[in-house]
This record gives C-alpha cells, structure tokens and sequence, in this order.
C-alpha cells in the first residue's frame, strides 16, 4: 500500500510538473504588457517600462520559467499585477470561501444522493424508483445558475428564509454562516443529487444482483451486513470517482453561482484574473486547482482500494 | 427686481462675477445655469442666494436642482448605525493616481476629498478649497484652502504643498481632464493656506477639473508616492477612515474623529463589492445592503417602482459615441458619417433603452442642459432618404458594409441592433461584433500600439463615457488632435482653435458663442455620433436619508443617518 501511494504521489508530482508548464505556455500565449495594465493607458512609456523591468515580464522566457517553477515549490507567486498585493492575501481568503461552499454542499448533496439511489435500487421499477429517477433526471437538467436564481427569488427575496448572498460578515459565528451559504448549496444539491443519486443506484442494482451478494443472502447474513459489507462497497466505488472529480470542479466551475450569491470563491477569481491578465494570480489559482484535482483523485483512489480486496490486491500488485 | 441689494452686489464682485450677475439679471440665463456658472466661478452660496433674491424671477423650483438630487426633507435621523452600500468592484488596486474606474473612484472619495466637492443641490460646493477666484482673464486661479484639516495618517496639517504635490503627479500621470491646462510647478504654494494655480492658457471650467468630478483629483499628501495604494497605506482628510479592504468582497470604514466637518451621524459604512447588476437588486430586494451606488434602468427596473427604495435620479452626461474614423476607411469622407448620424432614431433609442430617462443628442457632446450650451444648431433628425443622397454623393450608391465593435456592456448590444437597424433602411449594412470588456478596449478602442493611446483601431465602434458636467475632457480627449481617447482619429484645426477659445472664455456670451462653434463644428463634422445623454440612477433603503450621489460612481454618507 505504500508503495502504492508512494508511486502515486510521484506520478502527481509529474502532472504538476506539466500543468506548471501548460499554465506558462498559456499564459505566455496572450499578448500583454502588465506594465501598462498597472500604470494606465495615459501614463508615459519610460513609467511602464520601468514597472515592465521591475515584474521582470521583459526576462527571457526560460527565466520566467524557472520563476514559476520556483514560486510553486514554494508557494510563492509574488504580488497580483491587478491589486499590487501578495498573491496569497487573495488566493487563500479565495480558497477557504469555496472550500467552505463545496464542503457544504457536498454534505447536503451526498447523503441525501446515495441514500435516494439505494432506496430507489432497493425497492427496482417501483414507483419510488421512477420517482427518484425522473426527479433526479429533470432537477439535474436544470443549470445551477437557473437554480439558484430561483431558490434565492423564492426562498430569499419572498419567503426571507435564508440570506440573499452567500458571503456572512467577518466574524459571523458557523450557524450565521451556514444561513448565508445554505442557498448556493441548495442550488448544489437540485444540481447534482440526480446524478450522484442514479450513478449510486446503478451501481447497487449491479451489486445486488452479483453472484457475491446471492452468496452472502443464502448464507444467512442479516439484511444490514449485507448491504454494509458487500453491496455499498462495491456499489459505491464509481460515486466515490464521480464525486472526486466533481469536488475539482466545484473549486473552479461554479463561476455563475458565485456570481448569483455574490460569493468571492476561486471560481470567479481565476476569470477575473484570466480577464485581466492577472498572471501571477491565475498561474498561482489554476496550479491551486491543478492539485486539489489530484488530491481528490489520490484520496478517491485510495478509498476505492480501501473499499475494494481486489482493487487492495492490485495496489499490492503494484 | 430689487435694485438696492442688486446695487451692493454689483459692488461686491470682481468684472468676471459682475459679468455673470449682470447676465442673469438680464434674463440671459435660467436660474439652474445662473447657479451652476456661479459654483464654477467660485461665488459662494450666500452670494448666490442675495443675487436670486435681489432680482427674484419667479421660476420653476425645478428647474433650479438636477434631478432628484436635493434629498427630500430630513427628520432628525437616529444617530449611529452603519450603512452597507453596493459598489461595483473596483477593477484594480485602490490608486488614486491611476484609478480608471468607478468602483475605485467611489471608494477612493470617502477618503480623500477634492478642493472642490459637492453641494446638496448637486452643484460643486467648497471642499478642501473655502473659496476661489480667477483673475480677469482666467489665466490664474487663486484658492483660500481650509484651515483646520488634518492627515489621518500622522495628524500633519493640509496645506497648499499637498495640492501643488498632488498637481503634479496628475501631469505626471497624463489624467485627461488637466492635461494642456497646467503643467509641473503650476501651483504657488508660497502661501500655505492658499493654493495659487498658473494655467497654461486662459481656462473658465478649471473648478470643475479639480473637483470630484475629476475623480483622479483627489487631494494627496505631499509625501505619496505614485503607485501607492489606499489599502496598503490607508489616509486622507475625509470623513472616513479606511478599516478593511478586500478587493473581493469590500471594505469597511469608520468615523474619522478629527474630520473637520464634524462627527458624522453614522458610525461607519461597509462597501460590498458586486459584479453583476441582477445581484445588487436581489440584494436591496433581500435587505442584505441599503444603498446601490448605481444601477440601469435595464435590469434594475424593479427598484425604481419599490416603495421601501428611495430612487437618486441625476440628470448626467453619460452617453455612448459611435466613433467613425476619420483618418482612413469607409468614413473619411464626412458626408458618409453624416449619413449614418441621419439614420439614428434618437427618440426611440432613448424611449427603448432607457425608458425616457434621458435626452436626445445631436452629435456633440454639450449637453441641453449645460450651463453654456448654444441652442442655435438645428438638432439633427432621420432622414433616410437624405442620408442615401449623401451615400451617394461620396461614392456609396450601393451603399457600404462595415463591422460595428461593441463591447458587451449594459445596453450597447440593444444600442448597436437599434443602430443596425436604422442603418439598414439607407443602405448601410452593419455587421455587430460584440466583444468582451477587454477585447474591446484593449485592441478596438485603445490598440497596443496606439499612437494617441485610444486611437481607435476599428472605424467603427461603440465606446461608452462616463458622466462629467462639463464638457472639457471629452472635447480635449476624444476630439482634440492627439486627444488620448480620440478613437475616431479626428484632426480639424478649426476644432483645435474653438476648443482653445472655449476654454479661455469665462463671460457668459463668450462661453455660450464658444461652446456654439464646437457644437457647429462637430454636429457638421461627426468624428463621433451622440444621440443621446442618459440619466444616472443611484439609491437606498428607506430606512436612510441624506445620501448624496455624483453621477460618477461617488455615494457620500458623511451626513447620512437612519430614519
């Protein structure tokens, strides 16, 4: 097993390595001069190119390389050409915010997902089942930026139930918070339970049907261990996949979200920054997002193998 | 009329003032223009109101305030209490120097403070500057600067050496409203309580280009550095004291104790920071803010019937140019911009986009409502059928085809069809390449390589301008050879030497015959059409009162209260 994660840490090293290098070569594609970004368009040009020299944006390009290079072994991406401030005063306010989004959002979304899809697996072509399946099919239809508009019309402006915004005032104790972020993770959860909910159902109906679970019927375990033991574990291994990835995503895509509830998340920074031609600041957030998707992955992958003997005895393999 | 308080006036003032006085006496001026030309002249409120008194024409109150401004009459407000206010989020770190838009201009102005600031009726009023005076020819203008102001970083007194400091870095910087009007060293500061301005040339709106309406104007302390921040290093001499910033999410103020306009009735004010219109109304609508510092009616509709909202509605030269480039193209030949101004339904432009809340224009840019405007030039109309004869007459029989840049911003893409649309009945196909803020503005409207830095590299677009009172910046920027912003690239001598005269007029006839030829000139000319100017909307919750906004992006709450 430890070899295993070892060998998986360093194949994520690599990918980094190649996402750093993507990022450079992007960033590198847009023509701009930061200097003229920061000074204005009316200031003389001996101004910009004193601010040019000062950013080091004129250095040769296997220079600026090794500065990136160097800036995510250490975490140091300098200051954001856009605020004139340390790159991480941003980032990291920016990432606590979404973590916080996606953290709640997921423990509304999950449970609720995977009980549905094994009750509705349980209980096969029931009207419970076409219930939860055709409710999941037409709320995941629906972009999350349609949901939250509604919920927050409905449920905020009308009902007054719930905060319009999502972002609570500094200080604000877990409960305030929860009240402020409970709109966008509801849109969340209109949003992904469907398919969290019909992924989990597909994979119990596989497992309830596997000659393993028949064996462990007839010999005479109780329903609950059944489940627990030999149907869930099995059952659930692609949702633990999908929810991984989703978890990258929900760090970077929920853009239109964001800016519904007027929530600073990582998600609208990396657009703003890519607008702006912010590159320290989005270099910095892509590569920030660039590991969180291989964390997720590593961490999915391990308990899948955790979940799994033959996926254990891969890893041994390994 | 009473003869004898307007004798002792006459004998109170200087020829420059005594020429306005007379001309309002004369009937040559509506009471509105009477008071605006007097706050640009430095006439001090009380002048103004003996003055108004001693001739007493019996007017339309209305016609004497912008729209809306002058807030409805005030209970005693609860002391205390902070208001929360939802601002446009600054596009870049809070430089007062460099700043370019009105998220930061907002923010910058609860701090810093201008010499010349606003008053209640919207009109300028004493800031930093008690009281100002031109000499006779409005090549010098001298400013009794306040006693009593402090820094709040170190407690040092405001003298004339902060504003001959500040002065400079702004010439430095190129800004756009004082660039040909003075130069580095313009500012005596032999006197530290007064603030003696040598212009370049004789100028009668320089009031105007240091006060808050020249938003990058603020006034700095001797020691800022270019580039410094007001986050980084919070100060000022204003009411509020900067506490937190975020450029994410928004900022927090609280009283500044030392102001020398006193204790504010609120104890502080929170910025909250919105990219999107929609959400700012939701949040009015949800109660989670109590003041938008701007909306459009497009998409803020809502607001403007809400009985719980107080709605701040500016009568403002914010407007939209259809630039037609004037150096090569299809547009060169003036007959052909002429023709596409004719297509314009400006009634309807104004009826459909912002629901009548605004004025027709007639492709220059003073406005109806200017204090100097000349109403002498025919308003231009459509006339689709003249507009073929002159297609025609420059080569165009056919009719032309041409690509319309736009960027993706409030109502330009609704502008842009309503254009295509009129167009297309003269022949004249337009193709709208709608674009991202950026691409826009960093390649249609100010190319990298530009030489002036705006020089337009589309011939033909959409660029948006902002609100300013008087005229000066878009004349001198957009029009002016080599203007910074002149996107059009429009070169006319004619143009130069009106603009120059204008700026050196300071009388009321000399002001109104200068801003006649400018009008004449470009009306004729068209480097840019301007069908319309637009009203600002701004406003709060009811449960506030005394909230006061600029047309430019500025709230100001420093006499605000709770009701």
């Amino acid at each position: 097993m430890t070899r295993y994660v070892a060998r998986r840490v360093a194949l994520s090293v690599v990918a980094l390595f190649l996402l750093v290098t993507i990022v450079f070569l992007i960033v590198n594609v847009f023509p701009s001069d930061p200097g003229r970004s920061i000074a204005g368009p009316f200031a003389p040009q001996e101004t910009v190119d004193k601010i040019n020299g000062e950013l080091g944006t004129n250095d040769p390009l296997t220079d600026q390389y090794g500065r990136l290079l160097r800036s995510t072994a250490t975490f140091d991406f300098g200051d954001s050409f856009q605020f004139k401030r340390p790159v991480g005063d941003l980032l990291w306010p920016a990432l606590g915010r979404s973590a916080k989004l996606v953290v709640f959002g997921l423990v509304l979304t999950v449970p609720l997902a995977i009980a549905a899809g094994v009750f509705a697996a349980r209980r096969r072509n029931t009207i419970v089942d076409r219930s939860i399946v055709t409710l999941g099919l037409a709320s995941s239809s629906i972009p999350e930026f349609v949901s939250g508009v509604t919920l927050q019309y409905l449920i905020g402006v009308k009902l007054g139930w719930f905060e319009v915004l999502a972002l609570a005032p500094q200080g604000s104790g877990f409960l305030t918070q929860l009240n402020y972020l409970m709109l966008p993770a509801l849109a969340l959860v209109v949003v992904y339970f469907g398919y969290i909910a019909r992924m989990t159902r597909a994979g119990t109906i596989q497992a309830l049907d596997a000659d393993y679970t028949r064996t462990a019927v007839m010999k005479g375990l109780a329903n609950r261990q059944v489940l627990g033991r030999h149907v869930l574990r099995n059952a659930l291994q692609p949702t633990v996949s999908v929810i991984a990835i989703q978890i990258g995503y929900f760090f970077s895509g929920l853009i239109a979200l964001e800016k519904i509830f007027n929530y600073p998340g990582l998600g609208n920074m990396i657009a703003n920054a890519a607008t702006k031609k912010d590159f320290p600041l989005l270099s910095a957030a892509v590569i920030v997002v660039g590991i969180i998707y291989m964390l997720c992955t590593l961490i999915a992958d391990l308990v899948i193998a955790w979940m799994n003997p033959r996926a254990r005895l891969e890893v041994g393999r390994a | 009329m009473d003869w004898k308080r307007l004798d002792r006036v006459r004998r109170e003032v200087g020829p420059v003032h005594l020429d306005l006085v007379e001309s309002y006496a004369q009937g040559k001026l509506s009471r509105r223009n009477f008071v605006r030309r007097g706050a640009i002249i430095g006439l001090s409120a009380p002048f103004i109101g003996s003055v108004i008194k001693a001739i007493g024409r019996d007017e339309d109150a209305s016609t004497a305030r912008a729209l809306g401004n002058i807030p409805a009459r005030r209970t005693a407000g609860q002391a205390g209490g902070t208001i929360k206010i939802a601002y446009q989020t600054p596009a870049a770190a809070l430089d007062p120097v460099a700043m370019q838009d009105l998220g930061s201009y907002g923010i910058i102005a609860q701090c810093f403070e201008f010499l010349i600031g606003l008053g209640e009726d919207g009109e300028l009023a004493p800031g930093l500057a008690e009281s100002w005076e031109p000499n006779e020819d409005g090549s010098v203008w001298t400013f009794q600067l306040r006693q009593g102001v402090t820094w709040q970083a170190d407690g040092s007194p405001f003298t004339s050496a902060d504003v001959a400091a500040t002065m400079d870095r702004l010439v430095e910087a190129g800004n756009a409203a004082l660039k040909g009007v003075i130069a580095a060293g313009a500012v005596d500061t032999s006197d530290p309580n007064v603030a003696v301005f040598n212009l370049e040339s004789p100028n009668g709106s320089l009031p105007y280009l240091v006060s808050l309406f020249n938003a990058q104007g603020a006034i700095t302390p001797v020691d800022f550095e270019v580039g410094t921040t007001l986050d980084a290093s919070p100060n000022g001499t204003g009411p509020w004291k900067l506490t937190s910033f975020d450029p994410a999410t928004g900022a927090t103020f609280e009283r500044n104790a030392d102001w020398w306009g006193g204790q504010t009735p609120l104890d502080g004010q929170e910025a909250q920071f919105f990219s999107d219109l929609g959400t700012m109304v939701t949040a009015i609508q949800g109660n989670s803010v109590d003041a938008i510092v701007q909306f459009s009616v497009i998409g803020g509709d809502a607001l403007l019937n809400s009985p719980d909202f107080t709605v701040l509605e500016l009568e403002a030269t914010t407007h939209r140019q259809i630039w037609m480039g004037c150096s090569e193209g299809q547009f060169v030949d003036k007959a052909v911009r002429q023709a596409l101004a004719l297509t314009f339904d400006r009634e309807q432009m104004v009826s459909t986009l912002f629901q009548g809340h605004g004025v027709i224009a007639n492709d220059h840019i003073i406005a109806p409502f200017a204090p100097f405007f000349n109403d002498s030039v025919p308003q231009r109309t459509r006339d689709v059928e003249q507009a073929r004869a002159l297609l025609a007459e420059a080569g165009f029989e056919d009719g032309l085809q041409a690509i319309l840049h736009a960027v993706d911003l409030q109502e330009i893409p609704e502008l842009a069809q309503l254009i295509q649309a009129g167009a297309r009945d003269a022949g004249i196909e337009l193709e709208i390449a709608l674009e991202s803020g950026d691409t826009f503005y960093g390649t249609q409207w100010c190319p990298p390589e530009g030489d002036p830095p705006c020089a337009g590299a589309a011939e033909l677009g959409i660029v948006d301008y902002g609100h300013r009172p008087f005229p000066d910046v878009f004349l001198n920027a957009a029009f002016s050879t080599g203007g910074v912003w002149n996107s059009s690239q429009y070169s006319n001598p004619e143009f130069d030497a009106a603009f120059k005269e204008y700026q050196a007029s300071i009388g009321v006839e000399a002001q109104t015959g200068a801003a006649g030829t400018l009008e004449t000139i470009l009306n004729e000319d068209v480097p840019a059409g301007v069908p319309f100017f637009y009203n600002y909307f701004s406003g709060h919750s009811t449960r506030f009162q005394g909230v006061r906004v600029s047309a430019l992006g500025q709230m100001f709450v420093e006499k605000a209260s709770q009701v």
